[in-house]
């Protein structure tokens, strides 16, 4: 079943006094429970793709279809996980995670009930009292994940989530992400500038070519998980997938 | 570190308050222009004795904190509408500026014929006088908000007051703080100064007695006590929460 339809997305940026066409027609489509990952050259637009399907920006052309209806605004059935997390520092750790619960108006105990299950999973159950100026970066990705998916949402946006991360806890991550998705079966949508990152995770990568941006090819990766970055197996089709991107980086 | 700046404070006092006692000890100016510091602490302890001095304290305190209150939550939810709707900054903002720079004792014409010589008229004068630096600190405060909390928190669905309870106002948190101790400066200013004029109890009112009886001390035993108690509430409210916040906020 289609979860998510991209037709013929256009988005112009206005620079000083000339229009710069960001997204020159981006068409996509996922399936309910895909793991779609973007890469492209810096500045395509992905993200603002990525924004756009969240509902916090609105095409200038075309339209998202998420089961079959136009999206209008943003809405917690497609929850973003942005860069640096966006956490919120006033609040502690589990109060971050029941964020969304709490505008639901779910009472305290029941969110306490399903925070739990997330922090658990994510393994912050010892932080849950901690403020996220304590937390490393790491942990602030586990908690900004955690925070996105108690709002149990049919779609779950990433923006380059892991890169700020150092290498090691991002590695740790990639497997973690892997689990999480296999448990939950959410549909995905993660962008990424890592090619590595992109074949680790993704069922599906989708190229961005260079400004103005459309999808250039779409790569299916159909290899057993959990995979790892280190793996051999990968590694030509991360050719493959660098090859298609070598040419639009120097457009740039 | 601490315990020597204070030994420092110490010191500097004991040196101040000796070469106070020396001038008055040659008799340059004549007593009744320049009294000694023992003459002030005598009418400190009199005027304490017979209680006047604590309800005066206790009665401008009393007007300090209710302005106060009406300002900041004024303040506050004017500065979030300036800084959200844009008409009402380009219109009303362009007002508050000019507002802004009224002395508050500038308000108590205006005050004694609304209110009369009532305590409604001075607490007018403390309110509007220092109302719009909480404003325009909230307005700063909210323009210069990490975006990303505020489309991660709209994501999570959470909109209108909701979002300026749960998120505006926390994250503005360090902006609103040096607000609020401007417009405590500005409040206790207004509360003297209407006091002043008014003549109607408080500590401008016992300030105003004292000059009417050519009795200087007393004039500079309650400018003392002035001076006193917004260290005070500096110190004991102001400090403690910035400390706090700026910590939380990571911003330390």
């Amino acid at each position: 079943m289609t979860k998510l339809e991209a037709k013929n997305i256009v988005k112009y940026f206005k620079h000083d006094s000339h229009r710069l066409t960001a997204l020159g027609g981006v068409n996509l489509q996922i399936e309910d429970g895909e793991f779609v990952c973007l890469v492209g050259p810096s500045g395509c637009g992905k993200s603002t793709f990525l924004r756009i399907v969240a509902g916090l920006e609105t095409p200038d052309e075309g339209e998202i279809l998420f089961d079959g209806k136009p999206v209008t605004t943003t809405g917690p059935e497609r929850i973003i996980v942005f860069q640096e997390g966006a956490l919120f520092p006033w609040l502690k750790v589990q109060d971050n995670v029941e964020f969304g619960l709490k505008m639901a108006g779910i009472p305290k105990e029941e969110r306490a009930q399903i925070s739990k299950r997330y922090l658990d999973m994510m393994q912050l159950t010892k932080f849950a009292d901690s403020y996220t100026y304590q937390l490393s970066t790491g942990m602030k990705q586990r908690v900004a994940i955690a925070r996105a998916l108690v709002m149990d949402p049919d779609v779950l946006l990433m923006d380059e989530p892991f890169a700020a991360l150092d290498a090691q806890t991002r590695d740790l991550l990639l497997v973690e992400m892997q689990l999480i998705w296999e448990k939950t079966k959410k549909t995905i949508l993660f962008v990424t500038h890592n090619v590595t990152e992109a074949t680790v995770l993704g069922t599906k990568v989708a190229v961005f070519s260079n400004r103005p941006s459309t999808i250039k090819k779409i790569i299916n990766v159909d290899y057993k998980r959990p995979r790892l970055v280190e793996d051999q197996n990968l590694f030509p089709l991360q050719q493959e997938i660098l090859s298609e991107l070598r040419p639009e980086v120097k457009k740039s | 570190m601490k315990k020597i700046t204070l030994t420092k404070q110490i010191i500097f006092y004991i040196a101040l308050i000796s070469i106070w006692q020396l001038v008055s000890m040659t008799n340059i100016w004549p007593n009744n222009l320049f009294p000694s510091p023992y003459e002030v602490a005598e009418d400190l302890v009199y005027t304490a004795s017979d209680g006047s001095l604590f309800f005066g304290i206790g009665t401008s305190i009393l007007r300090l904190i209710i302005g106060l209150t009406i300002a900041i939550v004024g303040g506050m939810l004017l500065g979030i509408f300036m800084a959200r709707v844009e008409i009402v900054n380009q219109t009303i903002g362009s007002l508050v500026l000019g507002l802004q720079s009224i002395p508050s004792v500038a308000w108590v014409p205006l005050a004694i014929l609304w209110f009369g010589l009532t305590d409604g008229g001075i607490i007018f004068v403390t309110a509007i006088g220092s109302m719009f630096a909480v404003t325009i600190a909230t307005y700063t405060g909210v323009k210069n908000i990490n975006p990303h909390y505020i489309e991660a928190a709209r994501n999570m669905g959470a909109k209108g007051t909701q979002l300026a309870i749960y998120v505006l106002i926390p994250a503005a948190f360090p902006y609103l703080i040096s607000g609020f101790k401007q417009g405590w400066a500005f409040a206790w200013r207004g509360v003297i100064g209407a006091e002043l004029l008014f003549s109607f109890l408080g500590l401008g009112f016992l300030l105003n007695v004292g000059r009417q009886l050519n009795d200087i001390s007393q004039v500079f035993a309650i400018m003392l006590v002035i001076m006193m108690v917004g260290i005070a509430i500096d110190g004991v409210i102001f400090k403690r929460l910035e400390n706090k916040v700026m910590s939380r906020w990571g911003l330390r």
